[in-house]
């Protein structure tokens, strides 16, 4: 027993629980602010595979990463304001939408490649990958001091410019929700549009914003897809991580740091998952665990939930008992 | 409101526009084709009796439901064709279907067309994408006869061509396994433990896995095989995670990758750490994978369209009615192989050049027999697979 934890808790691991977080993180930051705006947006997969496919292309034409991925960054807002305009303005129903952007991400790519790249294969779906070269990955930073320090140093040092951003961002992201009247505006257009509009906010306004933001999100994931996890952009290499940041978001509640801390379980499970088919588990034991590890986590959340509303209402119910005596 | 409107139209008209541009463009070869083919194929007829040819000049039609220039299946086929046409065996026209979804509607249509026509003794297609549309064809032309390549109809006028994917895994294995040891190499560590990447454990990605590990041990009965699947052939970063462990916790230098598109994260894995090789599979991917990922990648398990086709016209030849059977080509037919060229030639050591020549000598002759994972109830891969862990 002691063999098999000291093999799967090594440094490796705990440094690649990051490295699967952060694409999931982006994303759910994504999902976290447009929902408390009161949209579910689920076409965040379709726009990672698009923001990936443009980001690993232009990283290959400009030669440079960083125009990659300011790349892949607009094209994920653009891509929200696509299917703002369409919910918004044209009122289709948002989870329509947002399964049509995900078919965009995944056939409509595929299309695209082929008509800009004349990329094909004979037998494999087309990919990105002969283009890309290391040098157009997106670095990984060393942090000087921090490095130094045993153990906890080569886990959180030498992660990609876009994990720590990720991480950065979470912060950074509840700053603009709770310390700033943007955020103030949004989580009223989320909890009652009619109040915020009898105010003079502007609601679409504020939607737009709120569902540009989560495609921004969304174009950084996908940027951390084909430029820094993977080299260049195959199609549908997301893979269900734009779903899986769904789930922290309600995992977390939908606060910014309890949906971080859900998507890092989920990267947990990931990486243990990967270090137990090492020692020769089966693999299709192996690959539910983090769908396993999210469905408890919803249960276990549930149940607190639950626990506490019970506990507020018999706490509202004694108060209400003494103030009667 | 009215602009943005605009604006999204003009947006769709140029995406039609560019759309048309494509497949107007792949079309082209292939309405100009016919007409510059046309005499050819009447001059073997009038020609074939003068020069006592003993042996038929076929009309041959190549259906690319792709683009020529893949370096992969379609351009191997092409290059079997072009060898037989340099040989005087057959006349052939390539018609470039092209591959997006937009073209799949013309793929039925173009097999009508050249069914129709009657001037071809055989049709040409291959890939899993073409089995339902040939299945319909096939049975509408019943005197009409095609083949199809790495794919299965159920027609009696097809000849159905694939590969053993146990010979080309017992290939690579033997060739993976003498080089393990062969520390002279860079990032080659002492251990003998290899690396495989399947997509599922279905009975077609065993069937890799079967011959991989049975050549291994051919070479060394105590080489240790880690084997983990991605149960995907799409997300290459999880399959770069499996890479990453195989490589960092069981010592693995050499990865064999077998798991469509994300099979390419091993090879990521292992430039990454700087520590281990990669070898591809299907078709020779030093040439498709970027540079830093070709530099690393020792070899590739090919299936051989091209020299499959070259088998294909000796046996018509000879006279082998082969149509409606599903035939399954091995080393012996040259349907499989191992790149031997480019980094194999540069990086392999004599005696591990000799070893690989002698499994495929020893296969070719008959000697061995590579068993497969196709149709194997019997548990022997799993208990195998297990038994070689690290």
């Amino acid at each position: 027993m002691l063999d098999f934890l000291s093999m799967v808790f090594t440094i490796d691991f705990f440094y690649s629980i990051f490295r699967i977080t952060a694409p999931i993180l982006f994303a759910t930051l994504g999902a976290v602010v447009v929902e408390k705006a009161g949209i579910s947006n689920i076409g965040l997969e379709g726009i990672m595979m698009s923001s990936a496919l443009f980001g690993s292309l232009t990283a290959y034409w400009s030669g440079a990463w960083y125009v990659g991925v300011l790349v892949a960054l607009a094209v994920g807002i653009v891509l929200g304001f696509v299917m703002g305009f369409f919910a918004f303005n044209l009122k289709t129903d948002i989870i329509l939408t947002g399964i049509a952007m995900n078919m965009v991400g995944s056939g409509g790519m595929l299309f695209l490649v082929r008509v800009i790249t004349n990329l094909t294969e004979g037998r494999a779906m087309a990919s990105t990958t002969s283009l890309i070269t290391a040098n157009l990955q997106i670095p990984a930073v060393h942090i000087p001091l921090l490095e130094d320090i045993p153990i906890l140093g080569p886990i959180l040092s030498g992660h990609s410019v876009l994990t720590y951003l990720a991480f950065i961002l979470v912060f950074l992201t509840w700053v603009m929700l709770y310390k700033t009247s943007l955020g103030l505006n949004i989580r009223s257009v989320g909890e009652n549009p009619n109040a915020a509009s009898s105010v003079g906010i502007s609601v679409i306004r504020i939607k737009y914003i709120a569902i540009a933001f989560s495609g921004a999100m969304a174009g950084l994931g996908g940027a951390f897809m084909s430029m820094y996890y993977a080299m260049g952009w195959s199609q549908d290499m997301v893979a269900g991580r734009g779903f899986i940041a769904l789930a922290a978001q309600a995992m977390g509640a939908g606060e910014p740091l309890g949906s971080m801390l859900a998507a890092m379980v989920f990267g947990f499970a990931q990486a243990f998952g990967i270090k137990v088919s090492a020692i020769g588990v089966d693999s299709n034991l192996v690959s539910p665990i983090p769908y396993v590890v999210t469905i408890l986590g919803l249960v276990v959340f549930a149940l607190v939930a639950r626990r506490r509303a019970k506990h507020q209402h018999s706490a509202a119910a004694l108060e209400k008992l003494a103030s009667k005596a | 409101m009215k602009k943005v409107l605009a604006m999204i139209l003009a947006l769709a008209m140029v995406f039609a526009l560019a759309a048309c541009g494509g497949t107007t463009e792949t079309e082209a070869p292939a309405t100009d084709a016919p007409a510059t083919e046309a005499p050819a194929t009447e001059a073997p007829s009038t020609e074939a009796p003068a020069t006592e040819a003993p042996a038929k000049v076929y009309n041959v039609c190549n259906l690319v439901n792709g683009n020529l220039g893949d370096k992969s299946f379609f351009d191997s086929c092409e290059s079997g064709l072009e060898e037989l046409e340099a040989a005087g065996r057959i006349t052939y026209t390539t018609i470039e279907m092209g591959g997006t979804e937009e073209d799949q509607p013309t793929w039925l249509s173009t097999l009508y067309e050249v069914s129709e026509s009657g001037e071809y003794d055989l049709i040409i297609c291959g890939t899993y994408q073409m089995p339902d549309y040939l299945n319909e064809v096939a049975a509408e032309y019943p005197d009409q006869k095609y083949l199809i390549y790495d794919s299965e109809a159920s027609q009696p006028n097809v000849v159905n061509i694939n590969y053993k994917q146990n010979d080309m895994g017992y290939l690579v294995g033997v060739f993976a396994a003498s080089m393990t040891t062969d520390t002279t190499l860079d990032m080659i560590n002492e251990d003998a433990v290899i690396g495989f990447v399947g997509g599922v454990d279905s009975p077609v990605i065993n069937d890799f896995l079967y011959g991989y590990i049975l050549g291994a041990q051919s070479v060394n009965p105590d080489i240790k095989v880690d084997t983990r699947y991605t149960n995907d052939y799409v997300d290459t970063a999880i399959a770069k995670e499996y890479g990453l462990s195989m490589i960092n916790d069981n010592n693995c230098d050499i990865i064999w990758g077998c798991a469509g598109n994300a099979g390419n994260g091993a090879v990521e894995a292992a430039l990454e750490t700087g520590k281990a090789w990669f070898i591809g599979v299907d078709s020779d991917q030093e040439l498709t994978l970027s540079a830093d990922l070709a530099a690393i990648t020792l070899s590739s398990g090919l299936k051989n369209i091209g020299d499959s086709l070259v088998w294909f016209f000796d046996q018509w030849d000879a006279g082998e009615d082969l149509f409606g059977q599903n035939i399954l080509l091995g080393i012996a037919e040259g349907g499989v192989g191992i790149v031997t060229d480019k980094n194999y030639a540069t990086y392999a050591s004599d005696e591990t050049k000799a070893a690989v020549e002698a499994a495929q000598e020893a296969i070719v002759s008959g000697e061995l027999t590579v068993p497969t994972a196709i149709g194997d109830e019997s548990g022997a891969l799993e208990e195998l697979r297990d038994s070689v862990r690290p």
